[in-house]
């Protein structure tokens, strides 16, 4: 993918509301040992959006956050958060995001409550909003009637939701969450989902968050970007990503005589066989009735018609498998997921 | 808030972290008194027919009651490299390190709870000692600076174990570095012989160990009251602290590259 260079020319034309939260352009993470994590990757999340970045295991996803979270230095290459540089000045750039790691990162010795008192301690947030805000996340977390039990106690699913109500807590500008829902149960998952989205709707918190999980970045994300083998292999909002791998397909069941071929406007045939026509089409839903109506207009009988759309599965499918095949070998993979396994999750 | 503020509060919150986390299960606190107990009750007492020891007019239980002290909080403190592979495992120590608060907080305030576990000991020692009958100087100054070295002592080895932990990177290897370090130091100091006995080679080694330094020092607040060697003592102690800290603090990150 391509990226306007941000170039550093003292003041940035502010477009209405659209500032960055972050900027990250031609970050390489190189371990010691040779293996290339990231590979001069760029991308940049909107202030106010839910982003997703998706990949195969061992794309380099985590390392990517680990570097913007300041956690771990780059190779090569610049990040800005909120335009702060992350190299130069890594505690005020900390000071400006929560970070939810994929592993459960709640302290089970002690109770919900100290977990959210302990971490608004070190994020410094003011002593005479701490309490109130503590009480507050609980509450809306649904975590209030358990907030003195140990947290050791507790269910996955609390668990997550209480790393989430953190930052409630701390009111980061940017939260990061990796894995948010993995191995959690459809209703706990549910729960973390709505959580998330209203972090971002109430409080205008930008998200980057990272998932395995095709329908839940559909559901969330306003943009996304797919990484393979530590490089970006596309992005986008989920909608133009899912158009790219093709359009929709609609299936019609009709008798009577049926064309070969139908106006390009509506789409275009793919087979005709017994009465079942395949067409390819760009908005399949408004394509329906057209057709339908094309096909009567020719004297078909339309009994039944279907519309199946390509996933974010597909678009998946395509980028990270094809690079996978393009360059990367099995050997590869391994010796990145190991690597990346060495040196931290 | 200016960043030294900050940093000291982020060590004290830490600290807090952890003492918070002893007052819901002190367990492992009062399992760690049977040790030390044992060193005064069976080898002090069994020891103490032997006066053929040239303790400077003490009994050997007196002599080696600030050993024993000083032993028990070097077998916590060097096991904190341990909670802090662990705190890695599990996802903590990233998010620890993901808030703003600075790389030397998070030593400082874990070097700080160790303290807070020394303080325990050394109370224990007290209590023990009073129990048993073996007669220390109980002067309120004395008990504060044996517990203040002990605090100083046990923040000295766990950041020398938070150091260690971040070359040798998992649990396993933390346990036996722990032992390779701790039974060494206790038999090349003067914890529970005088230096003078030992062979010279020992003797120049017992020169370098810390452990020497600190038994030194709490045996002189403890037993003698002679403090005239105690600015020497709490210099070393304060001095190999200050750099293990430091050096913690720099390469904790290696733990989580």
């Amino acid at each position: 993918m391509t990226v306007p260079q941000q170039l550093e020319t003292g003041k940035e034309p502010e477009e209405e509301g659209s500032s960055l939260a972050v900027q990250v352009s031609g970050l390489t993470k190189i371990y010691p040992g040779g293996t290339k994590a990231v590979d001069n990757v760029s991308f940049e999340v909107k202030e106010g959006e839910i982003f997703g970045l998706l990949g195969p295991n061992g794309a380099g996803k985590t390392t990517t956050i680990k570097i913007i979270t300041t956690i771990s230095r780059p190779t090569a290459g610049a990040i800005r958060v909120f335009g702060v540089d992350a190299l130069s000045s890594p505690e005020t750039v900390r000071r400006m995001l929560g970070f939810v790691p994929q592993a459960i990162s709640v302290d089970g010795d002690l109770s919900g409550y100290e977990n959210l008192l302990i971490f608004a301690k070190l994020f410094y947030v003011d002593r005479d909003q701490r309490d109130r805000r503590i009480h507050e996340a609980l509450e809306l977390f649904g975590l209030a009637d358990r907030a003195n039990d140990l947290v050791k106690h507790y269910s996955g699913g609390m668990m997550r939701r209480l790393e989430i109500a953190q930052a409630l807590v701390n009111r980061p500008r940017l939260l990061f969450l990796d894995e948010p829902s993995i191995g959690l149960d459809p209703y706990s998952r549910l729960q973390v989902i709505d959580h998330i989205r209203q972090l971002n709707r109430n409080f205008g918190t930008t998200i980057l968050l990272t998932t395995h999980d095709m329908a839940e970045a559909d559901e969330l994300c306003d943009r996304l970007a797919i990484m393979s083998m530590g490089k970006i292999a596309t992005s986008g909002a989920p909608k133009e990503l899912k158009r790219s791998v093709g359009g929709d397909v609609l299936t019609v069941v009709a008798s009577g005589k049926l064309p070969d071929s139908i106006p390009p406007e509506l789409g275009s045939v793919a087979s005709s066989l017994q009465g079942t026509m395949k067409i390819l089409t760009v908005d399949g839903e408004k394509a329906i009735p057209r057709v339908t109506d094309h096909l009567e207009g020719l004297g078909a009988v339309v009994e039944s018609v279907s519309l199946s759309r390509p996933t974010l599965d597909d678009v998946f499918m395509k980028y990270a498998q094809g690079s996978l095949q393009q360059e990367g070998t099995y050997k590869d993979a391994r010796s990145a997921r190991r690597s990346a396994t060495r040196h931290g999750r | 808030m200016s960043s030294l503020q900050r940093s000291v509060s982020s060590a004290f919150t830490i600290a807090e972290m952890e003492a918070r986390k002893l007052r819901h299960d002190s367990t492992e606190l009062w399992m760690r008194t049977v040790q030390p107990a044992l060193w005064l009750l069976v080898f002090g007492e069994v020891f103490n027919a032997i006066r053929g020891l040239n303790l400077g007019g003490f009994s050997y239980i007196q002599y080696i009651a600030p050993g024993v002290l000083a032993q028990s909080v070097l077998f916590i403190a060097i096991f904190y490299g341990i909670t802090i592979v662990w705190e890695r495992d599990v996802g903590l120590l990233t998010k620890l390190l993901s808030t703003p608060s600075p790389r030397i907080s998070v030593v400082v305030g874990k070097a700080l709870a160790a303290g807070v576990r020394g303080i325990f000991q050394g109370i224990m020692i007290f209590a023990l000692a009073l129990i048993i009958g073996v007669n220390l100087r109980f002067d309120p100054l004395d008990i504060a600076g044996v517990l203040l070295v002990s605090v100083l002592f046990a923040m000295c080895f766990a950041s020398l174990s938070m150091t260690l932990a971040s070359f040798l990177k998992t649990r396993d290897r933390m346990m036996g570095i722990g032992q390779v370090i701790t039974m060494p130091l206790f038999f090349a100091s003067n914890a529970i012989y005088p230096i003078s006995l030992m062979p010279a080679w020992l003797q120049t080694v017992s020169v370098y160990n810390p452990l020497s330094y600190v038994v030194d020092g709490m045996r002189a607040m403890l037993l003698t009251g002679d403090y005239s060697g105690l600015p020497v003592d709490i210099l070393v102690i304060f001095a190999f602290t200050t750099a293990f800290i430091l050096s913690a603090s720099v390469l904790l990150k290696r733990l989580i590259e």
